[in-house]
C-alpha cells in the first residue's frame, strides 16, 4: 500500500521536472516547480509511516493509556512530519515570490514566454 | 567563552532586520544604522571565543540546554570551532563593511526602501552566520532557505530593471530545486538513521554507508553546489550577480556563494569523511572542470559584473578542487583561500559597482581611461586583481601557493588544471583591467559623482585586508587555517562537539614558505603566460571557438539551466552509486 505512494511521488517528481525541462510558460514552470515540491511531501510523510501506525497525536489519550505508552506504541514518526510542515510554509512564501516576480515580469516585457526573456546570456 | 551565548551571533542580525523596516520610518538612514550596530554586535561576540577556539579548546551548545539523550540529539546544537568560527566572523566582518559602503552609496534611496534593503541584508547575513555555527542538518536546509529567500529578494531589488526581474527568476527556480533537493536529503538520512545532528549522523554513518546515504549525498552535493556555483549546478549565478546593486553582487560573490563552499566541505570531510564515499573524486573533476570553464567565460565577458561573476564560478571550482584532495595542507589551502576570496572578490565587485553607479554603464567596451577620473577605485581594483593573480605580497599568493603544493605530488592532473585556470583568470582579470582603466577613451565622461566617505572606507578595509592577509601568512596559517583544517579533517572530535561536549585539538605545525623557488617560479610563469593571453585576446579578429561554444551553452533559457542542474543530479548520484567504497 505504501509502495503505491512512492510510486505516485516518483511519478509527480518526473512530471513537474517534465514541466520545468519542456514548457517555456513562466506559469507553467512555476506549477512545475509546485508540482516537485508535492511530490517531496507526499514522500515524507510516505517515509513517517510505519506498518500499521497511527497519527502521533498525544494529547488527551484515551482512557487506559497514557502519553508514555502511545509514545511506546505504533505512531508515525512526528519529527518527518514536522518538517514536511515546515517545507510548506517555507513552499507557501516562495511560490508566492516566483508569482509576483513573474506577474512583474508579465508587466515589463508583456510576455510570459521564457524565450522573450532571456537577455541574460553568453 | 561561554557556548550558550552562540546564538546571540544569529539572533541579533535577525533582530536588526526585524527593526530596520520599523526604524526606516523615521529615516532612511536610522534603519541602516541600527543594522550596522546589529552586525558589529556579533562580530565582536564571535571575536571573543576566537582566542580559545584557535588554541584548539572546542565546544558545542545544545539549544535551550535540551541536550543529548543517551548520544541521541533531537534538538539543534551550535558549535565553536575554528572553521566555522572564521567563516561566521568573515561574515560579519565583510558584511558590516558591505552596509556601510551601501549607507553611502544607496544614500538616496527612499526611506522604506533602505528599511527593507537592510533588513533583507541582514536577514542573508544571519542566515551565513548560522549555517557556519550549526550542526543540525535540518538546522542547515532552514539557513539555506532563508538565506535563498532573502537572495531573491536583494537580487531584484530594483523592480524596475526587467534584466533584474529575469535573473531574479532563473536563480529563483534553480535555487529551488537545489532546496528540494537538500530537503529530500534530509529527510532519507533521518528516516535512516533517526538522527539529524552531524556528529551523530557521522558516528552512525561509521558503520557503513548504505544506498539510501549515497543518494542523499547525491542530493545534499547538488543542493549546495548549486549555492556555491559549482558547475554544472551554476546556470543562476552569473545573471543573478549581473543583476544584483554592487555591494549585494559583493555580498553574493563573497559570502553567499562560500556558504555553500563551507556546507559541502563539512559534510564531505566531517559527516561523511573521506575514504567512504568517491565524492572527493567528483569534487576534485568538477572543482577543476569549474576552474577552468569558468575563467574561459570570465575571459569573454564584456559586462564587467559578469565578468567577475564567472571568475567567481572559476574560484569556488579551486576551492572545492581543495575539498576534494582533502590532506592537510590542501584543506588549510582551502579555509585561507576561503577568507582570501572573500576580502578580494568583495572588493572586486565593490569597484565594478562603483563604476556602474559613477558612469551608469556596465560594458567594458564603453568604458575606459577610468584610471584619470577615479584613482582610487583603479588602486582598489588593482589590488584586487594582483591577489586573485597571485602577485608576492597580497593574499592570494600564499592561499594558492598552499593548494598548488598540496595537490603538485599526489594530483598532477588537477594541478594542471589549476595552473591552467590561474593563468586564464590572470588574462581575465588582467584584460578587465586594462580595457576599464588603462585604455584610450577619446570622448570624456560626464562629470562623475564624488566618492563618499562610507565607500572610501571600505575600499581601504578590504584593500588593507588583502594586503595583511598577504604579509603575514605564517600568521594565518599557524593560528586560523591549520586549526580550521585540524577539525575538517578530524570527524571525531567535530562530532564530540556537535553532540553538545567540549573537546580539545591537537594541533599539528603547518607553516609556508613564503620565499619557496619553485612556488615563486609557478607564480610567475601563471602571471606572465596570463599577461600574454590578455595580450592575445584584446588584440585579436575573432573569438575562439571553444569559447564561442562555451557562451552557446549559456543561452539564458532557464529550461536548459535546469537541464542542466538534472543531468547533473543524476550523474553524481551515479557515479556515487556504482563505486561504492
Amino acid at each position: 500500500m505504501i509502495l503505491a505512494n512512492y510510486l505516485v511521488a516518483v511519478v509527480v517528481f518526473a512530471l513537474g521536472l517534465y514541466v520545468l525541462l519542456t514548457r517555456r510558460n513562466l506559469i507553467k514552470i512555476v506549477m512545475g516547480l509546485s508540482l516537485i515540491e508535492s511530490s517531496t511531501y507526499l514522500l515524507l510523510l510516505s517515509m513517517a509511516y510505519r506498518h500499521g501506525s497511527t497519527a502521533p497525536v498525544m494529547l488527551n489519550p484515551q482512557s487506559g493509556q497514557t502519553e508514555q505508552s502511545l509514545a511506546h506504541g505504533n505512531i508515525a514518526d512526528p519529527v518527518l512530519q514536522n518538517i514536511c510542515l515546515t517545507a510548506i510554509v517555507i513552499g507557501v512564501a516562495v511560490t508566492a515570490v516566483l508569482l509576483v516576480t513573474v506577474v512583474r515580469i508579465a508587466q515589463h516585457h508583456r510576455t510570459l514566454d521564457a524565450d522573450q526573456v532571456r537577455s541574460l546570456r553568453g | 567563552m561561554n557556548p550558550a551565548l552562540l546564538p546571540l551571533a544569529v539572533a541579533l542580525p535577525i533582530t536588526g532586520a526585524v527593526a530596520a523596516p520599523l526604524l526606516s520610518r523615521l529615516s532612511s538612514r536610522a534603519s541602516l544604522i541600527a543594522s550596522l550596530i546589529a552586525l558589529v554586535g556579533p562580530a565582536a561576540l564571535l571575536a571573543t571565543f576566537a582566542p580559545a577556539v584557535y588554541g584548539g579548546r572546542l565546544s558545542g551548545h545544545a539549544l535551550g540546554n535540551v541536550g543529548p539523550v543517551r548520544g541521541a540529539e533531537l534538538g539543534i546544537t551550535f558549535t565553536a570551532e575554528p572553521f566555522g568560527l572564521t567563516f561566521a566572523l568573515l561574515t560579519a566582518t565583510i558584511g558590516s563593511v558591505l552596509l556601510l559602503y551601501s549607507l553611502s552609496e544607496l544614500g538616496g534611496l527612499a526611506s522604506h526602501e533602505a528599511g527593507w534593503y537592510a533588513c533583507l541584508t541582514q536577514l542573508l547575513l544571519a542566515a551565513m552566520i548560522g549555517t557556519a555555527l550549526t550542526a543540525d542538518l535540518l538546522n542547515l536546509f532552514v539557513w539555506f532557505e532563508v538565506a535563498a529567500l532573502a537572495s531573491y529578494g536583494l537580487a531584484g531589488f530594483f523592480l524596475e530593471r526587467p534584466w533584474a526581474l529575469e535573473a531574479t527568476f532563473k536563480m529563483m527556480i534553480l535555487t529551488n530545486l537545489a532546496g528540494f533537493c537538500v530537503f529530500v536529503a534530509v529527510a532519507l538520512l533521518y528516516s535512516g538513521h533517526g538522527a539529524l545532528n552531524l556528529g551523530q549522523l557521522e558516528r552512525s554513518l561509521s558503520g557503513g554507508v548504505r544506498t539510501a546515504d549515497v543518494v542523499a549525498l547525491g542530493l545534499l552535493l547538488t543542493g549546495f553546489g548549486t549555492k556555491a556555483g559549482l558547475m554544472p549546478f551554476h546556470g543562476w549565478l552569473a545573471d543573478a550577480h549581473t543583476a544584483a546593486p554592487g555591494p549585494i553582487s559583493a555580498l553574493f560573490s563573497g559570502l553567499m556563494v562560500n556558504l555553500g563552499v563551507v556546507a559541502i566541505a563539512r559534510l564531505t570531510l566531517d559527516v561523511y569523511t573521506a575514504g567512504r564515499t568517491v565524492l572527493p573524486a567528483i569534487l576534485m573533476v568538477l572543482g577543476a572542470a569549474s576552474a577552468i570553464l569558468g575563467a574561459a567565460l570570465a575571459l569573454a565577458q564584456d559586462d564587467l559584473k559578469r565578468l567577475l561573476a564567472y571568475d567567481t564560478i572559476s574560484q569556488v571550482g579551486v576551492l572545492l578542487t581543495a575539498v576534494g584532495a582533502g590532506t592537510m595542507r590542501a584543506v588549510t589551502g582551502l579555509v585561507y583561500h576561503l577568507v582570501d576570496h572573500a576580502l578580494f572578490k568583495a572588493l572586486l565587485f565593490l569597484c565594478a559597482g562603483a563604476i556602474v553607479h559613477a558612469t551608469g554603464m556596465t560594458r567594458l567596451s564603453q568604458m575606459g581611461g577610468l584610471a584619470r577620473h577615479r584613482p582610487i577605485v583603479t588602486g582598489a581594483f588593482l589590488v584586487a586583481t594582483a591577489s586573485i593573480a597571485g602577485v608576492p605580497p597580497l593574499n592570494g599568493y600564499a592561499s594558492l601557493g598552499l593548494i598548488h603544493d598540496s595537490l603538485r605530488a599526489e594530483h598532477p592532473v588537477a594541478f594542471g588544471a589549476v595552473l591552467v585556470a590561474q593563468g586564464l583568470t590572470v588574462a581575465a582579470l588582467g584584460r578587465a583591467a586594462y580595457l576599464a582603466f588603462f585604455r584610450r577613451r577619446d570622448d570624456d565622461y560626464d562629470p562623475l559623482e564624488r566618492m563618499r566617505p562610507g565607500m572610501l572606507i571600505a575600499f581601504g578595509t578590504l584593500a588593507l585586508g588583502c594586503i595583511a592577509f598577504g604579509v603575514l601568512p605564517n600568521l594565518v596559517v599557524s593560528h586560523i587555517a591549520a586549526p580550521a583544517a585540524a577539525v575538517l579533517l578530524d570527524p571525531n572530535a567535530y562530532a564530540t562537539i556537535a553532540l553538545a561536549g567540549s573537546t580539545r585539538l591537537t594541533l599539528t605545525v603547518q607553516s609556508f614558505d613564503y620565499f619557496a623557488p619553485d612556488e615563486l617560479l609557478i607564480s610567475g610563469a601563471c602571471l606572465v603566460a596570463g599577461l600574454l593571453l590578455a595580450f592575445w585576446y584584446v588584440r585579436r579578429s575573432k573569438e575562439p571557438i571553444v569559447v564561442t561554444g562555451l557562451r552557446r551553452l549559456h543561452n539564458g533559457s532557464v529550461n536548459d539551466y535546469v537541464a542542466y542542474s538534472a543531468l547533473g543530479l543524476i550523474g553524481c548520484t551515479f557515479i556515487l552509486l556504482a563505486w561504492r567504497r
